[in-house]
């Protein structure tokens, strides 16, 4: 039932998300057939017959410039719903008298947004992929823009996933949506100006807090680029922060009063 | 030990250095209708919160059907078998009555739709308008319907009547006794209507800063307890144990007493004091005597911190 409340609470954001990120990914991947005459728009897709490698790398790079984030926003928006944030506004009391654990009650929440985040990541980017494959005739998921296409959603999640971790935290910390969506994005956006701060000056090279996978993806995938290693070490670093966030969350809510 | 519903014993709460409870000792038969009546602030809803494993006690123990809500295991075995109502009646405000109820029915598996069905026509409530846009009245039964269908052994209601109009408190009260008093089940109920407790309620405690000033029967309340006011110099201190508390009002003394108030006037006038009044007490008077006293007492030493009376035997 608490997973049913949860899909109550987050279906309208889910579904916003869902939309958007699906408009954009398929407008990204008509935009090369697009072109405007007399004042009408119009589509022509011999580009994508006549050049279909180098039209589905601008496509994939379109795409992936804009939805690398989705990852990143499912799981703050979605995060945002968490238990944790029931206990301003005060329904906790309510929940944390049924005959339900608390850690029950977080790890339901937790699936029910990775499953939304993962719906979020992979629908748009395989329907771009798809119609990609229709406009070039070429289906080969062996090739470089269709086989990084059809990986990217993960890698999207994988980024998700702590960030998930992080938004069930700090709205646990926080005690509110609001509070665990500022903070959240607060420690994310301050990480990440931090970094390129002390990078030059003081020669450090500190970690991408969690995006290394899909930095990765963008510059191992740009014309000409020299293939580089997967960031293995980034990849453990998001799966031990995706696992570790919630469970601090679990033991925050665990000893909370209300 | 095991054999009340409700037992703390010692139990205590501070939120820093402020105490909320105090060293709470009650036992709640099974089958009693227990009021718990107190100011704003007493510790009532603390007392009921650590009973249910939403405060964690600072010293002491409670057990609720023999279980200790501090254990996790233990504390899911008792919220399967009590029903609460909050003070804040504060529900997800997207939801429908309706939805609430088939929430819970997942939750409990005692739920009876036919008592939701029933208490939803009862009560009067539109069953398929959103929480948030129920007036306070309604929004509070529904609270109400929820506990109530659980069909629960045990009910814990925080000011359940708080924002509803006159018939429906009777309604709900009727409601009360009809299902639940006349089925022998446990009801814990905080309250600061007095008329309400004395309908529904046969055992009363009253709380004050956090220490139970006293615990008996209402009929016991009713038949013995007793208001006696005299007039004379020295009369601060009382012998007789069974004073509840003594009040200095000018020139007058007066005294609540448990029992035997003629023994104990005949003290009073040993002393040299005038009696002017022994008087049967309602729980109001009671009430309003314990909790606003200027000289608190033990029993036999007015003018100490009160003790808890008990008259459980």
């Amino acid at each position: 039932m608490y997973a049913w409340k949860c899909w109550r609470e987050s279906r309208a954001r889910f579904i916003f998300l869902l939309i958007m990120f699906t408009v954009t990914a398929l407008l990204f991947t008509l935009q090369p057939g697009l072109g405007e005459r007399n004042g009408w728009w119009y589509f022509d897709r011999s580009e994508y017959i006549r050049n279909p490698g180098p039209t589905a790398h601008v496509v994939f790079s379109m795409i992936l410039s804009v939805l690398w984030c989705s990852g990143f926003l499912s799981a703050v928006f979605l995060g945002a719903t968490a238990s944790g944030s029931e206990i301003e506004p005060g329904t906790i009391e309510y929940l944390w008298t049924r005959p339900r654990t608390r850690a029950s009650v977080t790890w339901t929440h937790w699936g029910l947004c990775v499953a939304e985040i993962v719906i979020v990541a992979v629908v748009p980017i395989y329907l771009a992929a798809a119609l990609l494959g229709i406009l070039t005739r070429r289906w080969d998921s062996s090739g470089p823009v269709i086989s990084a296409l059809l990986i990217a959603p993960w890698l999207m999640v994988i980024v998700g996933l702590p960030v998930l971790g992080l938004t069930t935290l700090m709205t646990a910390l926080r005690r509110s949506a609001s509070g665990g969506l500022i903070y959240t994005s607060g420690v994310v956006i301050a990480y990440a100006i931090l970094r390129q701060i002390i990078i030059v000056p003081l020669h450090l090279n500190p970690p991408t807090l969690f995006a290394g996978p899909l930095v990765w993806l963008m510059n191992n995938n740009q014309f000409g680029a020299t293939p580089i290693a997967f960031p293995w070490g980034a990849l453990w670093r998001a799966v031990f922060l995706a696992a570790a966030f919630p469970l601090a969350a679990q033991y925050l809510l665990k000893r909370a009063e209300v | 030990m095991s054999d009340a519903a409700i037992l703390t014993e010692g139990l205590s709460k501070s939120f820093g250095a402020q105490a909320a409870v105090s060293e709470l000792n009650l036992r709640i038969q099974p089958g009693a209708v227990y009021g718990f009546l107190g100011r704003n602030g007493a510790g009532k809803t603390t007392t009921m919160r650590m009973l249910l494993g939403l405060v964690r006690p600072t010293k002491g123990r409670a057990r609720v059907l023999g279980l200790d809500p501090t254990r996790e295991a233990e504390l899911m075995r008792i919220l399967e078998r009590v029903a609460f109502v909050p003070q804040r009646k504060q529900l997800y405000g997207w939801a429908t009555p309706g939805e609430l109820a088939r929430m819970n029915k997942g939750y409990f598996p005692r739920w009876s739709d036919e008592a939701a069905a029933r208490l939803a026509q009862r009560l009067e409530i539109p069953m398929n308008m959103a929480f948030k846009k129920l007036s306070i009245g309604n929004q509070s039964k529904v609270a109400l319907l929820l506990a109530l269908a659980q069909e629960a052994e045990v009910l814990i209601l925080d000011e359940p009547t708080a924002g509803l109009d006159p018939v429906m408190v009777d309604e709900i009260l009727r409601t009360l006794i009809e299902d639940h008093v006349s089925q022998g089940r446990t009801i814990f109920v905080s309250s600061h209507h007095m008329g309400e407790v004395e309908q529904i309620c046969d055992w009363v405690g009253i709380l004050e800063g956090g220490r139970l000033l006293l615990e008996s029967r209402l009929e016991e309340i009713r038949q013995e307890f007793r208001l006696v006011i005299a007039s004379g110099e020295g009369l601060s201190a009382a012998s007789s144990t069974d004073v509840v508390s003594a009040t200095t009002d000018g020139r007058f003394r007066r005294y609540v007493v448990a029992r035997e108030a003629e023994r104990f006037a005949a003290e009073l006038r040993g002393q040299g004091a005038t009696i002017l009044e022994i008087s049967p007490l309602g729980l109001r008077e009671l009430f309003l005597h314990l909790v606003r006293k200027e000289d608190p007492c033990t029993p036999g030493n007015a003018g100490a911190k009160a003790a808890p009376v008990s008259s459980f035997s």
